[in-house]
């Protein structure tokens, strides 16, 4: 049954052969009956196996790693010289030791005072903004403008967040995507600032966070507007995420002046 | 430096491909958490090579190594078949209630189409077609001749068609 150029009918599939070799095969293709139905059946073999055979990581198997990471001595420590010992420290000691002090001051305050915000959710927060960065995975709506990102979120999100473009101020607006957080369906509207990606999360929270932390090095600044609860992650500097925090306030105050 | 920008990015695929190594969930989640610690510990020794590959391998090993130990410890041999079932769950949380009914179907159907594959169809079609890796590296992975690689991935393609057929009858338009 199988002809004799199976074999390199799949590599062909497989986009292992050279210009040549692919053209040979498609030639031969036109005359083999086997091989165009094996072509087919390889095709429709990988597509039901990407859609049903691709088991995504469980949450908490993210959160229970990124936990257990946290407990490690920084990567390539291996047992370092005294005077290179910083490669040990978390890196904000060294960030932060001139223009963040009261932000380091406020993270450490933080960490005292607030056990209770979820590590769990931090977690969540920081690996939706890693994987944000992986190709294809930035943006569910591409667009400049917040008439077309706002509307966006009422069919994919469970909450209605503030849009605006800030590209005069140096915030670029690119789009929105959404998130699974916290058990819901989480905003995120992603801005560009310089070479930094800062996704803007937005969920609905009854309590309220309004505090800044880091974490795995990115950082994560928390501000409640009504019944929405925003997080910037980023890995931009405390004082740039700041400025963004308060351009998105004073819009807020704009849309909704009472 | 960046140990999350470049092989964090890559968890999911140390998961989907432990899941088709082990064929259970929990021992899925156990390898790839022993995974991920060795491929932080060992960072310095990724040093330009595929972030990608490297974790892959990384997570082979430490399945060969659990594979081992369970051997070693299983008094009576077992058939190739049921013997990666038991040994590292140890450390295996209890999922979420609400979902758990759920996800346990999905699994269910998920273990018992795999069930049905060897090992070694299972490696190597996880690799080619959820990894999208080149027929090269997939032989420097599992340390294989390219001939076995193109050979093995032709007859566990097969393999699967088969089972999927026979399982998905009277429910056409998954696969032919």
């Amino acid at each position: 049954m199988s002809c004799a150029e199976s074999l390199r009918l799949q590599a062909y599939f497989d986009g292992e052969l050279d210009a040549p070799g692919a053209l040979e095969i498609e030639a031969h293709l036109e005359q083999c009956p086997a091989c165009r139905a094996l072509l087919q059946d390889l095709e429709q073999l990988r597509v039901a196996i990407r859609r049903e055979l691709a088991p995504a990581v469980p949450a908490a198997l993210r959160a229970r790693i990124a936990r257990r990471l946290d407990q490690e001595p920084a990567a390539g420590a291996l047992p370092p010289p005294a005077p290179r010992s910083w490669s040990r420290r978390p890196f904000w000691l060294g960030a932060l030791g001139g223009a963040g002090g009261s932000a380091l001051a406020a993270t450490l305050l933080f960490l005292v005072l607030s056990p209770s915000l979820g590590s769990v959710l931090l977690d969540e927060l920081v690996a939706a903004h890693v994987r944000s960065l992986m190709p294809a995975h930035l943006i569910d709506v591409e667009s400049t403008d917040q008439h077309t990102v706002k509307p966006w979120f009422s069919g994919h999100a469970d909450v209605s967040p503030v849009v605006a473009d800030f590209a005069a101020q140096g915030y670029r607006l690119v789009g929105g995507r959404a998130d699974y957080l916290d058990r819901q369906r989480a905003a995120v509207v992603v801005y560009q600032h310089g070479a930094h990606v800062i996704n803007v999360f937005s969920w609905s929270e009854r309590g309220g966070l309004s505090q800044q932390t880091t974490r795995n090095g990115y950082h994560l600044l928390f501000w409640k507007n009504g019944d929405v609860q925003y997080c910037a992650v980023s890995d931009a500097g405390w004082d740039e995420l700041a400025k963004l925090v308060r351009l998105l306030q004073q819009q807020a105050t704009r849309d909704n002046p009472h | 430096m960046r140990f999350e920008a470049q092989v964090m990015p890559h968890l999911d695929a140390a998961y989907r491909f432990a899941r088709w190594l082990v064929r259970s969930s929990a021992d899925a989640e156990d390898i790839v958490q022993e995974s991920i610690l060795r491929a932080y510990r060992g960072f310095d020794a990724l040093r330009g090579t595929d972030a990608k590959s490297w974790l892959l391998t990384i997570v082979r090993n430490c399945h060969a190594t659990a594979h081992r130990q369970q051997q070693r410890r299983a008094a009576v041999p077992l058939p190739e078949e049921s013997d990666t079932e038991h040994g590292y769950a140890m450390t295996a949380t209890t999922p979420d209630p609400q979902h758990a009914s759920i996800e346990r179907d999905e699994e269910r159907a998920f273990e018992q189409l795999l069930s049905q594959l060897s090992a070694e169809h299972r490696e190597v079609l996880a690799l080619r077609e959820l990894e999208e890796m080149s027929y090269r590296d997939i032989a420097t992975l599992t340390r294989l001749p390219i001939g076995t690689v193109m050979s093995r991935l032709a007859r566990a393609r097969a393999a699967l068609k088969e089972l999927w057929l026979t399982q998905t009858q009277g429910e056409p338009g998954v696969v032919r």
